[in-house]
């Protein structure tokens, strides 16, 4: 028993001696849950890796500031046509990339053809549809002519990196070793362990960034994450959930910053499946949510029932108050079974996004819909099996989040529209489409907000998905972290401006 | 003569388990839904068909199973394991870099188990019938049913709630800071070793209790040797050679452990590698990594078949 005790003494001499109170140098140590699906800024759709090379390594020709409002990124200035149809941009001097080489008019004209290039594959395509030509009348100017007047295209073009024009063809080499214009050179990317970027000294912003570099720790359990935040092990837990905010809270030493999501959780009909095929049933499901307790069951709170667009697009969202279906009544839903000459109980399937919150509301929507006599069966795959499903359209149901952007072409152009890529649905309505093909073009901020508020009705009760809320979203971080800004779209573009106080 | 004959038809056995490990293995991660090629693209309807084609052909998916299963064990035989699909490095060196740590943290926790089950378990025998012998027993029943990995976390947090400023996660390298290394490994080592070390302490008392009741022992109790020296020299040295057999069984289980309780520690060592690359169907790597933990497994197996074979007399006859 004796050298029982004389060991645990040894131990725990062991670890006071090497009680280090984070007194190194920079660089800021970051903490993400997940491994990303890959660093190419033209292919990948995952937050996971949006969030690492958003704004730090990579940037596009404009750019967002933490209000969301649009402002100049590797293009100093542009000027748009009379009719609207032709943007031409000025470069900036003396953008270098990280591998080498000055960034020229060739190097943008590459990265948009590149998304374009079917052969790519990438998911930002349709964010560029309106495109006819582009043109390089020389190094530092731009030109992009297009087919009709396209109102997103300055919000589009936020989310589309410049990268070298010698990756045209390749859609391999960036997945893996990124190579762009931002603050951030790309190091090593350690698979499941660690993405390490070091400050890239020749960036065109004088005085930035200030941090030696960014370590990308990936680290799946959430208590480890925790436990490294308040020993100082990391700095920051960028983009986390309110549970584990409210749990870091009480901390010394941690601070947090939040803001609304733009991204938002909904669940997903198949419209090819009966009886989610008939539009009263689809009705009857959004009469039979409170998401008022679904807000406080699942995200403890710190979110806000939302309609098809987030709140935070305040020049677009409808008031859910103005959605009928969105206030809970579930006699009147099951009175729309009835009417529908539906029999209960129903049986579906839950196809759930593996994600702490998704399953939390994914029980929550169980037991709501019980009450109406329809049965849900939870399926809660691993992530690998649930994308297969989603893209393939396997489902009854399923309960995920989509991302948002400042955009609202973003939030239904690809999900809604028949026929568009994310419409895993297979939701088709050629009213809608006749809508959000007038969004597109149409550019008066006021015409606009019209045609939007139409969507928004149209989506919110019969459509394929019920909308169900939008969270609060937190960055917690040491109170050694000066300079960083929360993001609702979760980029964390400012890390170049933050310093690390040690 | 007997003793070289067992040991060759153990080498056979071998090398059937290592076969059979890899056809099982290359079966397995093949049976998961989700093929790497749809999580390499991602959640992304645009993809072509034609483009997802291209990349298997490229991975030597679009082959038969059967085919891959052959073009994949050739190239072991001649020392090509692949390369990883996402990195691109080979596969080879994915695990050099990520065996030190699983190696130094299974190693730290086995030499814990025993170090510290021997006087437990002498402790245990010695309570018999006394008072206190129950506690002792419930004590090492706890420890044998508390799952490492929960040990782990309740660990980590109650040692940051006490002391805050403590770097307890992820690994140095011995090389570049000893005694970082060290207090690092030391929670989750102790985590890793608990169930064994107190199944390696029941396995000791029963043996001994049992090699008390034997004829040598009373005749050396009726020759007048102390108790203590009964104990020690006599019943302790044939107690131990069933415990020196289950240590190294136990060994192999610590890799087990390794994997969760590396996720809960943010340890860069196999298990991590192993959790990654199933998660994103990184074949070559899950097949090689697997196979190098099974070889490990049954090789340890068969040393410790050789070494009891060497300790027991009645063996190696």
């Amino acid at each position: 028993m004796d050298r029982l005790r004389k060991s645990f003494i040894a131990s725990g001499t062991a670890l006071a001696l090497t009680l280090s109170l984070g007194a190194q140098a920079a660089p800021l140590e970051v903490a993400v849950d997940s491994s990303p699906s890959g660093l190419d800024p033209h292919i990948v759709t995952a937050f996971s890796s949006f969030q690492i090379i958003d704004g730090t390594i990579y940037e596009g020709l404009t750019a967002l500031d933490a209000d969301l409002a649009i402002v100049p990124g590797l293009a100093s200035a542009w000027e748009i046509s009379e009719d609207k149809t032709t943007y031409t941009f000025t470069l900036r001097e003396g953008v270098a990339f990280h591998g080498g080489g000055t960034m020229t008019s060739a190097d943008v004209a590459a990265s948009l053809n590149r998304v374009l290039d079917e052969d790519t594959g990438s998911p930002l395509a349709s964010r560029l549809a309106a495109v006819e030509a582009i043109e390089t009348p020389d190094d530092s100017t731009v030109v992009i002519r297009l087919k009709a007047p396209s109102a997103p295209l300055l919000s589009s073009l936020t989310t589309i990196a410049i990268v070298p024009a010698k990756y045209a063809e390749d859609t391999e080499t960036l997945q893996r070793a990124p190579d762009g214009t931002g603050a951030f050179r790309f190091v090593e990317w350690q698979p499941n362990v660690a993405i390490r970027l070091e400050a890239n000294d020749s960036y065109w912003q004088d005085g930035l960034p200030k941090l030696e570099g960014v370590n990308f720790n990936i680290v799946p359990e959430a208590a480890t994450r925790q436990v490294g935040l308040t020993s100082g092990q990391y700095h920051m837990l960028p983009n986390t959930d309110a549970v584990t905010a409210l749990q870091l809270q009480s901390q010394p030493n941690v601070k947090l910053q939040d803001t609304l999501e733009l991204a938002y959780s909904l669940t997903g009909l198949n419209v090819t499946r009966p009886p989610l095929d008939n539009p009263k049933v689809r009705e009857a499901l959004n009469y039979a949510i409170n998401r008022d307790d679904l807000v406080q069951a699942a995200l403890f709170g710190a979110g806000v029932p939302g309609g098809p667009l987030s709140p935070a697009l305040t020049g677009f969202a409808l008031p859910t108050e103005e959605l009928a279906c969105f206030s809970s009544d579930p006699e009147k839903a099951k009175a729309l079974l009835a009417e529908a000459g539906v029999e209960t109980p129903i049986e579906l399937e839950l196809l759930v996004l593996p994600r702490d919150d998704t399953k939390a509301m994914a029980q929550v929507i169980q037991q709501q819909l019980a009450a109406i006599g329809v049965n849900l069966t939870l399926d809660i795959p691993e992530i690998g099996q649930f994308v297969q499903d989603w893209r393939n359209s396997e489902f009854d149901m399923f309960v995920s989040l989509n991302s948002g952007t400042i955009e609202p072409d973003d939030y239904f152009y690809r999900t809604f529209r028949t026929g568009g890529s994310t419409n895993v649905f297979k939701y088709s309505n050629p009213a809608l489409d006749a809508l959000l093909d007038a969004g597109r073009e149409e550019t008066d901020v006021d015409g606009r907000r019209e045609i939007y508020a139409q969507v928004q009705s149209a989506l919110a009760c019969d459509g394929p998905a019920l909308f169900l809320a939008y969270g609060q979203l937190y960055t917690a971080m040491r109170t050694s972290v000066e300079g960083y800004e929360i993001y609702p779209n979760r980029s964390l573009g400012s890390l170049k401006s933050v310093t690390l106080d040690n | 003569m007997m003793f070289l004959k067992r040991l060759r038809g153990r080498l056979i056995d071998l090398a059937f388990v290592i076969v059979g490990v890899s056809v099982l293995v290359f079966a397995f991660i093949r049976m998961i839904p989700g093929d790497a090629v749809a999580i390499m693209l991602g959640a992304n309807a645009e993809v072509t068909p034609e483009r997802i084609a291209a990349v298997r052909t490229r991975l030597g998916l679009d082959l038969p199973i059967h085919e891959q299963y052959v073009v994949w064990v050739s190239d072991v035989l001649r020392g090509d394991f692949g390369v990883s699909i996402w990195t691109g490095k080979p596969v080879i060196d994915e695990i050099a870099a990520h065996v030190w740590p699983t190696l130094q943290l299974t190693l730290l926790a086995l030499a814990t188990a025993v170090i510290l089950a021997i006087p437990l378990g002498i402790l245990m025998a010695r309570l018999r019938g006394r008072r206190g012998e129950a506690f002792v027993q419930a004590g090492s029943v706890v420890g044998l049913t508390i799952p490492p990995f929960w040990l782990g976390i309740i660990m980590i947090l109650t040692l940051s709630a006490i002391a805050p400023g403590v770097q307890m996660l992820g690994y140095v390298p011995f090389s570049q800071d000893p005694l970082g290394n060290i207090a690092r490994l030391i929670l989750p080592a102790f985590a890793l070793s608990l169930p064994i070390m107190a199944n390696l302490a029941r396995l000791l008392r029963s043996t001994l209790l049992e090699a008390m009741q034997q004829d040598y022992i009373r005749t050396a109790r009726a020759k007048g040797v102390p108790a203590r020296r009964v104990l020690y020299r006599h019943a302790l040295r044939n107690a131990l050679i069933p415990f020196v057999t289950s240590v190294g069984i136990m060994a192999g289980y610590l890799l087990g452990g390794a994997i969760v309780i590396e996720q809960v520690f943010a340890i860069p060592g196999l298990g991590r590698l192993i959790l990654g690359a199933i998660a994103e169907r990184n074949y070559p790597l899950i097949q090689a990594t697997i196979l190098l933990v099974t070889c490990s497994f049954v090789f340890v197996n068969f040393a410790v078949d050789v070494v009891y074979a060497i300790i027991d007399p009645r063996i190696s006859e």
